[in-house]
């Protein structure tokens, strides 16, 4: 009796001591192992998407929005009947229903269907799978890049790639602000695919990108926007370029230039409608360069209030070449060379100066140099050092030849005219997030002292006036300050093209407290030769843009411009002249 | 015989019994509880699971709708609206506008924007206006 109770307690204690090492080896030994086939058959990481940072006017006006969509993925391993959900889906991700089987019939637990299913779409597909009892098909938040306003600014905004990632723009230069910080959170799921949410693990909540408010005015903006395309549709230029920007601070509060393209479909513009123009196209500029040499030799005391230049009756034979002037003028003072943008002058004023310093002066505006506006593919320019100049190079530098600017440049530079002096870098970004401080301006240098500034200022105040080159400039109520620019096209093929042009006119207004700086460029107008000049193509366009900005700024008109006008007459027949 | 048979019965503790069922039963009970407990756990977070979907939802719907106004009312599609004459503008003259406060210009705040400054209402009626030649 005793011997068979110590046998079956000698098995029994075998058999429990072989259930509990048994169990040792799945719950301790084996821990990790198991656990992991489990994580791998149940846990998921789901990602909680961040949004992209929106894109704001200086007014807080939405430039680039995102639209929420949903991507669709199959896990293969939740899919019994591939034919019988595909059937199902198929209408709502209007994909062929054989496409659809292909891509679900796997064992794979993440294939991408479908990306940018409109919500709508989605959530319908999700209920009729329910309705239909069928599993395997999940959503994934996402979003698209939307510009509200299509074309318009198009050069300054950018657009997204499919990436999701800035490609262009501001969207690219500040694409780092802009991306958020995708977030996560590990969860269980049951057979059915459905979330456990008493087992959710790991969280991190997502980062949003920041907001980027520009300095763009959109109500500017679309002023520009307007007279440029008008004035693109009836000079059926190679292009045409408008900037208007605040002197003071640097600040860009519009850029318009045609062509141009949508954001929305980046994938069907032409790559050359791409290229933001005032920024990477380089261009002679012409008369408008006048300013430089004018104010250099001002501001050393070369010349001075008294000096007059003999500008030889429009032939100036130099070099072995002939300057010449569109109307031929004997002794001129600083103001009327500007007034009547006098080739002769300007080029004899650089012969009076140094050319290491007009060089210095020529770069101290900023030429040669990327201003630093924060967009991609900005170009410096060219300009030739005097080691490399000939005989000829310093008079047509002069007078805007022999150098490549681009219009940003340009604009900065008249900016410095226009503020007492003062080179400042081009802003656009005024804020990056909510409450972030704002981008305080920095100016670059001190190009010329304010008495020197002012008195280039004044003196191109003139050329808006019935003897100057762009009384169509003018502006009805407000003093404008300006200068006309023409400049022949170059030829790939080295020289000039006869008869092609790029016109411009850079100006600001009012001239005692300048608010708005502006710029249009007209390259290769269909006109003739006649007319295609700065005054009579770019002028009317500055002039047109200026009086709605005054306007939509409510700008006080200036009690003394009416008495300019009747000093300048009112002969508006300057058409011909450069 | 009696004595003997009264020596070899086993007595039944009653209280000790009684008291073992009372734990038994409350931790039966418990365990039920737990499971009770459980079960609602799982039931509340599928509720707020679910509730979850549904914001999230209404979220996406309200910022597609949000994308869609902002795509109707932008400046560039007023402009075509305004172009296609849908829209018009009429202009305000000066004259129109009563003025609750001071002027206030884009200067000070860049917002307030009240007056008009169309050369007409300025300087009245019947002032030639300045040609365009474009």
């Amino acid at each position: 009796m005793g011997r068979r109770i110590g046998v079956v307690s000698a098995l029994l204690v075998l058999i429990f001591t072989a259930f509990s090492w048994r169990l040792i080896h799945l719950q301790v030994l084996k821990h990790e192992y198991f656990s992991a086939i489990a994580a791998e058959k149940n846990d998921t990481r789901k990602v909680i998407p961040s949004r992209r940072g929106r894109i704001l006017d200086r007014n807080g006006e939405e430039l680039a929005v995102n639209i929420p969509v949903q991507m669709v993925y199959a896990d293969g391993s939740h899919i019994n009947d591939p034919s019988a959900l595909a059937g199902v889906a198929a209408p709502f991700l209007e994909m062929p229903v054989g496409e659809l089987t292909e891509k679900i019939t796997t064992k794979s637990k993440y294939v991408v269907i479908r990306k940018g299913v409109s919500e709508e779409k989605a959530k319908d597909m999700m209920r009729a799978l329910e309705k239909a009892n069928l599993h395997g098909l999940y959503l994934q938040e996402g979003s698209v890049r939307n510009y509200p306003n299509g074309e318009m600014l198009c050069d300054v905004l950018g657009y997204v790639d499919h990436t999701g990632h800035g490609a262009d723009g501001i969207e690219k230069t500040c694409d780092a602000e802009l991306t958020g910080q995708d977030g996560f959170r590990m969860i269980e799921h049951d057979r059915k695919g459905r979330e456990i949410v008493v087992y959710r693990g790991q969280e991190q909540l997502p980062k949003n990108g920041l907001d980027i408010r520009l300095s763009i005015d959109m109500g500017l903006q679309a002023i520009a926007e307007r007279e440029v395309d008008a004035a693109y549709k009836t000079n059926h230029p190679a292009s045409a370029t408008a900037i208007l920007a605040d002197p003071n601070t640097g600040e860009i509060l519009a850029l318009a230039s045609r062509p141009n393209y949508d954001p929305n479909k980046f994938n069907q513009a032409k790559p050359e409608n791409m290229r933001n123009r005032a920024i990477s196209d380089i261009y002679e500029p012409g008369s408008v360069f006048k300013i430089v040499v004018t104010s250099a030799a001002y501001n050393e005391g070369i010349v001075d209030d008294k000096t007059r230049i003999f500008c030889e009756n429009g032939r100036f034979s130099y070099g072995r070449k002939i300057i010449k002037d569109h109307h031929g003028s004997g002794d001129l003072s600083i103001p009327e060379i500007l007034m009547k943008s006098s080739n002769i002058g300007a080029a004899k004023i650089s012969l009076m100066m140094k050319d290491q310093m007009f060089y210095d002066y020529v770069r101290k505006y900023g030429f040669g140099t990327r201003t630093g506006i924060p967009l991609p593919g900005e170009i410096p320019g060219q300009v030739i050092p005097p080691h490399r100049w000939d005989m000829l190079t310093k008079t047509r530098m002069a007078f805007g030849q022999s150098i490549s600017v681009t219009p940003i440049q340009m604009v900065m530079a008249m900016s410095a005219i226009a503020n007492g002096g003062r080179l400042l870098k081009p802003k656009l970004v005024l804020s990056k997030g909510e409450g972030s401080a704002e981008v305080t301006d920095t100016p670059v240098a001190q190009v010329v002292k304010p008495g020197s500034a002012n008195y280039i200022a004044n003196a191109l105040e003139s050329v808006v006036s019935s003897q100057g080159t762009a009384p169509l400039a003018r502006i009805e109520g407000y003093r404008v300050a300006g200068k006309t620019g023409t400049a022949q096209k170059i030829s790939p093929h080295g020289g000039y093209l006869e008869g092609r042009y790029i016109v411009s006119f850079a100006g600001f207004f009012p001239v005692n407290k300048p608010r708005v700086m502006g710029i249009v460029i007209v390259d290769d107008a269909k006109l003739g030769e006649t007319v295609n000049y700065g005054g009579s193509v770019a002028g009317p366009v500055f002039s047109t843009i200026g009086a709605k900005a005054a306007r939509y700024l409510d700008m006080d008109p200036e009690p003394d411009a009416s008495l300019v006008k009747e000093k300048q007459g009112t002969s508006t027949t300057a058409v011909s002249a450069r | 015989m009696s004595v003997n048979r009264r020596r070899t019965t086993n007595k039944i503790e009653v209280n000790f019994l009684a008291g073992w069922l009372v734990i038994v039963f409350l931790i039966g009970l418990g365990g039920l509880f737990f499971v009770y407990l459980k079960n609602q756990q799982h039931a509340v977070g599928n509720e707020s699971r679910l509730v979850e979907a549904a914001v999230q939802e209404e979220e996406a719907r309200d910022d597609a709708l949000k994308a869609k106004i902002d795509s109707m009312t932008s400046r560039g599609a007023l402009q075509r609206r305004l172009d296609d004459g849908y829209i018009s503008l009429q202009p305000i003259r000066d004259t129109a506008i009563a003025r609750v406060t001071p002027p206030a210009t884009a200067e000070v705040d860049g917002v307030l924007r009240t007056a008009s400054r169309d050369p007409e209402s300025r300087f009245g009626p019947g002032v030639p206006q300045r040609a365009v030649n474009r």
